[in-house]
């Protein structure tokens, strides 16, 4: 018998809620935030099937401080949750090599959220013409 | 104890050992290998190597050439047929490495680059960044776990080797998770353990470099060769002497004084051109740029380092950030972290620290020692490629074509071999374990091993630096035979098995005392100057009459070792005048000419 | 210098002898320290100095053989590359890598993450053999690029420590592992992709990442595991659907 006996440390269940992985649940989280976004939108779509009350009413509801401020935080969960998204992008993709050298991620993330904004704003300036 | 029987034992699972290994496993499949290693293999100290590996493959490049850079290189110590045969398998095993996966750097059309190196006259040195032995290092661990005969024996310590009817049969392990021993029985033993610089205060080595192998053959009677050979780097860190690559000269960097002055044209090196030629001011050896260093100090032209330390620049500005982040990123790495200096606006403090032991254990050109069955490969052995001077990118070459051969060496002879002595074996692994047991239990008189380490560092910097006097050398060895004394009466603090470092660092400090005495007698019995041996004291001049031969130190028990001499093999290159710079250049086109003439 | 500040800072070890401990325990050390002086000299000075049964691995001194990485304040680092004037006045954390069995107080088990890295056939397979006398396949810059950096990993195992998904599932075949497979798959004179394939689906395969990133974060070489794991998630999917293809054409 050697006195060889590895000492196996448990991993803390709370492991996600240390300073270390802060960024990490804040960005798990903030997918809750686009799955009750998507439920907000549905619910719209669904007082229209309902009929024009249905819709006023819910239109009534996004004009109440709850719904501004349920907005407010939706509106920051979704930018959290589309700025992590495309810092991550780069690391889902096989290297971009360019002219023999590899693209930065930064480079990509960048190129990506200034696609995205351009075509928010297209949406955006379409809606409003 | 636990036994374990194999064919070829291999200790030592760097370049040398991991490439003999292979080989082993490709030469005769149906053999079985033990590869057994104090670390993981990745860990083991080629992976610090930077610079590369030579290897002729340039059109105007001739084996000719990188023989005969070698052989003035070594100041005329080669054993010349090796190095004829080194030479011309150099390349081979570069591809090799190359086919294995090696991500050598590349020139734009997908071929193989090379750089220059100091001593080389052209450009051969094969290179991957400046982590090229961290890539070979990698690689061959990697391409050997494809091979199933190969058994491994990861962070397993040896603590002797098993010799019987005058064989090398096995070692004696120590399994450093447990603090048990185990005997490995074989019918041929390779050593591929490394250099042994840690001896040394200022060094560029891993902790792990501290000659066991060379301290295990030695004890069994096998005589270290041209031990009193250690090389300086001359671009090391101050304090710590971690390695700055000598690629970097390779590259175009400048060496200057503390007035900005290129210093090496002093030291008939020059002229200094913008662009350093072969051989020439930066690009010259490393035992003439060391001992230039130790010439500015002396006459007060050198900075000093916050740490005190004398240093003179390493410059790399010119180069620009784009070469020197593509070709040198470790070098910035280091700079950067370790010394908050950026080398792009900012010259690089360095001095010489000890690199390499060009001397170990005696082997023939086929790798076997004088002692039937135990073979030798890279750092740890003295093949005689390097004779009084190393050329930088030959060690990595060396570990290459030379691990090759010992492993093939091994399996042919463990094919024709008896089977081990099995009972007999068993019985000296069991007083080997006995012994290293003593050292960890013994009450001793209280003093650390740490201490010792410390005295034998010292006093071989002092005794046996970049120059030599024979008093220094010396009281090197009367220090030394007092530390050898006090190390039978070291206490050690920790009497546990599981992960004992104290009792590791005690058996390795037995290990270094050994190789460090051979050292300091090999080298005040050379009463001459030659390569990296360099005396001051009436002995300034190489003594071909006298000392054109080999040192062999020869262990005695108890005592000093015994010093005697061997004749060096001579081809086809008669002891010149060795000289870099212009005047090695006229030199080389005489030789020509009287050639040719 | 004689005239330099000698400072001292506190360490804070975390101790386990498995001869004498039923579990681990922190040790406080202090240790007379000078601006250059890294975490690694520190423990080699207590070890000297002060107390020669402190264990702990280390060789090259140059954060390149990758032997002494340890949870400095909590964050996987390598000792002989972190500074103790970095992490002054102290007192300073250091515990072994977190996610790995203790052997003894700041040694690790390595032999798992060994295996994973034999497991995932580290060595290329060749797309055309050819003999050594023909001379070596060639490779551009480029070519080089995409695979260059992953072959960077000096295997420390940082990146094991710092990602919790391996912490809850040690068979998870990890970053580092996944770093080396992808070194291999992007290397231009490989074929093995297929092969290696087969080895990464499931959970124990690339399927507990959760891309929390700090895997690429902690590698202190740049390698950028997460890159390879999530590349490789991509094309476990792809080959889970085109097989589901596959079958309906042979059926």
């Amino acid at each position: 018998m050697s006195e060889r006996r590895p000492y196996v440390r448990r991993q803390s269940r709370l492991w996600w809620a240390s300073r270390t992985y802060r960024g990490y649940t804040l960005r798990e989280l903030s997918g809750v935030g686009v799955a009750v976004y998507g439920a907000v939108l549905l619910a719209g779509l669904d007082s229209v099937r309902r009929g024009p009350d249905a819709y006023a009413a819910f239109v009534g509801w996004l004009s109440t401080p709850v719904a501004i401020v349920l907005h407010l935080v939706l509106l920051a969960a979704m930018l959290l949750h589309g700025l992590t998204w495309f810092q991550t992008l780069p690391k889902t993709m096989p290297r971009l090599i360019v002219g023999g050298q590899a693209v930065p991620q930064k480079t990509i993330t960048n190129a990506a959220i200034g696609l995205a904004m351009l075509c928010s704003l297209a949406l955006v300036i379409g809606a409003l013409s | 104890m636990d036994h374990f029987d194999t064919d070829i034992l291999i200790l030592g699972a760097g370049g040398a050992g991991l490439r003999a290994a292979i080989a082993a496993a490709e030469a005769a499949p149906d053999q079985r290998v033990a590869l057994v290693s104090k670390v993981y293999p990745m860990r083991s100290h080629t992976v610090a190597a930077e610079g590369g590996s030579a290897g002729v493959v340039q059109a105007h490049d001739t084996l000719d050439d990188h023989f005969n850079d070698t052989v003035s290189g070594g100041d005329w110590l080669c054993e010349q047929d090796v190095v004829e045969y080194f030479v011309s398998h150099c390349t081979r095993e570069m591809i090799q490495l190359e086919h294995w996966g090696c991500p050598w750097s590349r020139k734009p059309d997908g071929h193989v680059n090379v750089r220059a190196f100091g001593g080389m006259k052209i450009e051969r040195t094969w290179f991957a960044a400046d982590r090229s032995g961290f890539h070979i290092l990698h690689t061959l661990f990697q391409t050997s776990t494809k091979y199933k005969s190969i058994e491994r024996f990861d962070e397993y310590f040896c603590v002797d080797l098993l010799v019987e009817n005058g064989r090398a049969q096995g070692a004696v392990l120590l399994c450093l998770a447990t603090g048990e021993f185990c005997a490995i029985t074989a019918r041929a033993v390779v050593l591929a353990t490394g250099g042994a610089g840690r001896v040394f205060r200022q060094n560029t080595n891993g902790g792990i470099v501290t000659g066991d192998g060379m301290a295990l053959a030695f004890r069994h009677g096998v005589p270290l060769r041209d031990m009193e050979f250690v090389q300086y780097h001359p671009t090391c860190m101050p304090g710590s002497g971690v390695l700055f690559t000598e690629g970097c000269r390779g590259e175009g960097a400048f060496l200057l004084n503390k007035d900005g002055y290129r210093y090496l044209q002093d030291y008939g090196l020059g002229p200094a051109e913008p662009q350093p030629r072969n051989k020439y001011m930066e690009l010259g050896p490393r035992d003439r740029l060391s001992q230039a260093f130790w010439q500015e100090e002396r006459k007060g032209r050198t900075v000093t380092t916050p740490q005190g330390e004398a240093a003179v620049l390493l410059d790399l500005r010119h180069l620009g950030r784009k070469r020197i982040e593509e070709r040198l990123p470790l070098i910035c790495e280091l700079a950067r972290h370790f010394m908050g200096i950026d080398p792009v606006d900012t010259p690089i403090p360095v001095r010489p620290a000890v690199h390499y032991t060009m001397g170990g254990i005696l082997v023939g050109i086929d790798t076997a020692s004088p002692l039937p069955g135990l073979y030798a490969a890279g750092e740890c052995s003295s093949i005689g490629i390097h004779g009084a001077n190393r050329l930088g990118s030959n060690s990595l070459a060396e570990l290459s074509v030379f691990g090759r051969v010992a492993g093939e060496q091994a399996a042919a002879f463990a094919k024709g071999a008896a089977a081990a002595e099995i009972p007999a074996l068993l019985d000296r692994a069991r007083a080997a374990e006995a012994r290293a047991l003593g050292l960890l239990n013994g009450k001793g008189g209280g003093e650390r091993h740490s201490v010792l380490r410390k005295e034998m560092a010292d006093s071989l910097e002092k005794g046996c630096g970049i120059y030599r006097l024979g008093d220094e050398m010396q009281q090197a060895c009367d220090r030394l035979a007092d530390l050898r004394h006090r190390y039978d009466g070291i206490t050690i603090d920790d009497k546990s098995r599981a992960w004992n470092t104290d009792w590791i660092s005690a058996l390795e400090l037995g290990y270094q005392l050994d190789v460090a005495q051979a050292m300091a007698h090999s080298a005040i019995a050379r009463k001459e100057s030659r390569g990296a041996h360099q005396r001051l004291d009436g002995y300034t001049q190489r003594d071909d009459a006298n000392y054109l031969r080999h040192s062999l130190a020869h262990y005695r028990k108890g005592a000093s070792p015994e010093i005697s001499y061997s004749p060096v093999t001579i081809t086809r290159s008669p002891p010149g005048q060795r000289a870099y710079g212009a005047l090695g250049e006229q030199l080389e086109h005489a030789r020509k000419e009287a050639t040719h003439g | 210098m004689a005239d330099r500040d000698r400072l001292t800072i506190e360490l804070w070890i975390l101790r386990y002898r498995p001869a004498q401990d039923e579990e681990p325990h922190f040790v406080s050390y202090t240790v007379t320290y000078t601006e250059e002086m890294s975490v690694l000299e520190a423990l080699q000075s207590i070890k000297d100095e002060q107390d020669g049964s402190l264990s702990f691995r280390w060789s090259c001194r140059m954060a390149i053989c990758g032997s002494c990485g340890m949870m400095i304040d909590g964050t996987p680092k390598l000792a002989c590359s972190t500074f103790l004037r970095d992490l002054a006045p102290g007192p300073v954390k250091i515990a072994p890598l977190e996610n790995f069995p203790i052997e003894r107080d700041l040694v690790v088990t390595v032999a798992d993450f060994v295996k994973k890295i034999e497991s995932i056939y580290p060595f290329i397979m060749p797309k055309e053999t050819k003999p050594v006398e023909a001379g070596e396949y060639l490779q551009t810059p480029a070519q080089m690029a995409a695979y260059e950096p992953f072959s960077d990993c000096i295997n420390c195992m940082l990146c094991y420590a710092a990602c919790p998904q391996f912490g809850a599932n040690p068979d998870f075949i990890g970053p580092g592992a996944m770093a080396l497979l992808q070194r291999y798959n992007g290397d231009s004179r490989d074929a093995g992709s297929r092969e290696r394939l087969d080895l990464i689906h499931g959970e124990d395969g690339v399927w507990s990442c959760t891309a929390v990133g700090l895997c690429s974060e902690a590698c202190p070489k740049l390698v950028d595991p997460a890159n390879a794991v999530n590349q490789n998630k991509t094309n476990s999917a792809f080959d889970f659907f085109l097989r589901g293809l596959r079958k309906e054409n042979h059926s």
